[in-house]
């Protein structure tokens, strides 16, 4: 349904992601994890055409993302993590003006949608809170029943009431054979509804794993220095950033390889299911 | 889509208009009574205190400012194209740029809709206000100047219709401005001065033979007003030549529209 291919995209010469290839498949829910300024966001838009890439492709149901392939638009519903609409509107006349993008049945769904999440649609946009918004948003992303959603940090300003209503609604869009595409750095939230995650760290996405599988496997959290570190990397076939890497077999094989060379430092840690993505993700001090 | 874009600029097209027509109002109810407060001395005295290029700027050399009609071709007329290029530019500054500042955009632009389609409805909305603004304020001059019994058909619809030409120029200029930028702020400046810094332009190149060849780079020369007032008629190479600008305008704005960079 999704397919990213080495997407690249530089703000001027600051680097927002590179080499970024990801494939979904249907019906398959995807956590995007990484912290503020990994990339996250800048995939999303280059998803939604938002900016321009630098170079890669983006297909969606094998239609190539491009302007002038728009009606691919009618496959995604979008929510975005903070949710601007007009302020002018009513929640209904909100409803109502995205319904004429899409056919009749939208409308329907949306005011379906809106009982559920006990949305009142007679408010103002301007008078709503954050969680309200976030609703709205909520149901603008689903009321035309896409076959791709993408969320950026879907659930930040809902109560856990309706959160857990959302992931209701999220498995039943999955069951529907919905493909979901879900940025969060909410730990239990990927581990709730996700059938893989990926990691992106500093533009890279620097591993992409079924959440079964994080939790079996014997993952480790290498630190090490050394003059040698490119060397080191191309040995092991690991991307080493900030001289951290995940090693996931055994690790005689690992010290083995790594007495080749003079290591400064060299720290172990096996992480926890939870940790592991927090050390994935964890800002580098220098 | 149109039907809301019309919407959200129909309160700033009345304000603009409930201005003009204030002026106007004022202007022919009070006109004949200015008139005949100076009436110990002759129009022609009080004309020749001014210096001459104060005259040839406002019209008054070729016109008479005795009547309310007088008054259309010289101050009138200054306010109708200062007016409609102000109108014009916050528009054209705006009608883009507004969905971008406040971030609606990302609701927008992730419906099935092309970057075309979203410029091409925008920019029929600010025709349509432009055109709407133009026409109403002429229906209410001709009305004014009927009752003020000093009515020429030709002679009002010419100078209150030529302006448009000019005014849809700096709409387009103001909207291609504002293809370059993000924010409204950025750019509403940019495209008031433009508008004062055309207008004195034109002026200065009324005024003084010796500059004349300036009226060539700017827009208020698309409305021939002189022309229009001395011989009651308009040159009509202006409006291919306001085409021409135009489509450059609109091909540039569509071009850059269309690689820009939403958030």
């Amino acid at each position: 349904m999704l397919r990213i291919e080495n997407l690249t995209k530089y703000y001027g010469n600051v680097k927002g992601v590179e080499n970024l290839s990801i494939e979904l498949n249907d019906g398959e829910i995807f956590g995007f994890i990484g912290p503020n300024g990994a990339g996250k966001s800048t995939t999303i838009k280059c998803i939604m055409n938002f900016i321009n890439k630098t170079s890669g492709n983006i297909y969606i149901n094998d239609i190539l993302v491009e302007d002038k392939n728009f009606e691919y638009k009618n496959l995604i519903g979008y929510l975005p993590s903070e949710i601007h609409l007009y302020d002018d509107y009513t929640v209904l006349e909100m409803f109502k003006y995205s319904s004429l993008f899409y056919s009749n049945k939208a409308l329907k769904r949306a005011l379906e949608l809106s009982k559920r999440l006990e949305l009142e649609t007679n408010k103002k946009i301007e008078d709503l809170s954050l969680g309200n918004l976030k609703k709205v948003g909520i149901v603008l992303a689903l009321m035309h029943e896409p076959k791709l959603l993408i969320l950026d940090e879907p659930t930040s300003g809902l109560d856990p009431i309706i959160q857990e209503e959302f992931f209701n609604i999220l498995k039943e869009e999955k069951k529907k054979g919905t493909t979901i595409f879900s940025s969060s750095h909410v730990l239990s939230e990927i581990k709730k509804v996700c059938d893989r995650v990926g990691i992106i760290k500093e533009g890279h996405l620097i591993k992409v794993d079924t959440i079964s599988n994080f939790n079996k496997n014997n993952y480790l959290n290498i630190h090490v220095e050394s003059k040698d570190i490119e060397k080191i990397s191309k040995e092991l076939n690991i991307n080493i950033i900030n001289n951290n890497f995940i090693y996931q077999g055994d690790i005689n094989i690992l010290i083995n390889k790594l007495s080749k060379y003079k290591i400064d430092k060299l720290l172990i840690n096996e992480p926890e299911t939870e940790e592991l993505f927090i050390d994935y993700y964890k800002e580098e001090v220098c | 889509m149109l039907k809301r874009e019309l919407k959200i600029t129909r309160k700033s097209l009345f304000i603009w208009l409930f201005v003009l027509i204030s002026i106007f109002t004022l202007v022919f109810a009070m006109y004949p009574y200015i008139m005949n407060e100076t009436s110990g001395v002759s129009m022609d005295e009080l004309l020749s205190m001014f210096p001459e290029e104060f005259l040839k700027a406002f019209n008054m050399d070729i016109a008479d400012i005795s009547t309310a009609l007088g008054w259309l071709k010289t101050e009138g007329i200054t306010f109708l194209l200062l007016i409609y290029g102000l109108y014009a530019s916050i528009l054209g500054s705006n009608i883009i740029l507004k969905e971008e500042s406040d971030k609606t955009i990302e609701f927008l632009y992730s419906k099935p809709i092309s970057r075309n389609k979203i410029l091409s409805t925008k920019i029929m909305a600010g025709i349509i206000n432009i055109i709407v603004l133009v026409l109403l304020n002429t229906i209410f001059i001709n009305i004014g100047l009927l009752i003020c019994n000093c009515y020429n058909f030709k002679e009002i619809n010419l100078l209150c219709l030529v302006p448009l030409l000019p005014t849809l120029v700096i709409f387009f200029i103001s909207l291609c401005i504002s293809t370059f930028f993000k924010k409204t702020k950025q750019t509403i400046g940019i495209s008031i001065a433009l508008v004062f810094i055309n207008y004195f332009i034109y002026t200065f190149a009324s005024i003084s033979s010796k500059i004349e060849n300036l009226k060539y780079i700017t827009v208020y020369t698309l409305a021939d007003i002189r022309n229009v007032i001395n011989k009651i008629n308009f040159n009509i190479i202006n409006v291919p030549i306001s085409i021409i600008l135009i489509t450059i305008l609109i091909f540039i704005s569509y071009k850059k529209y269309n690689k820009k960079e939403f958030v």
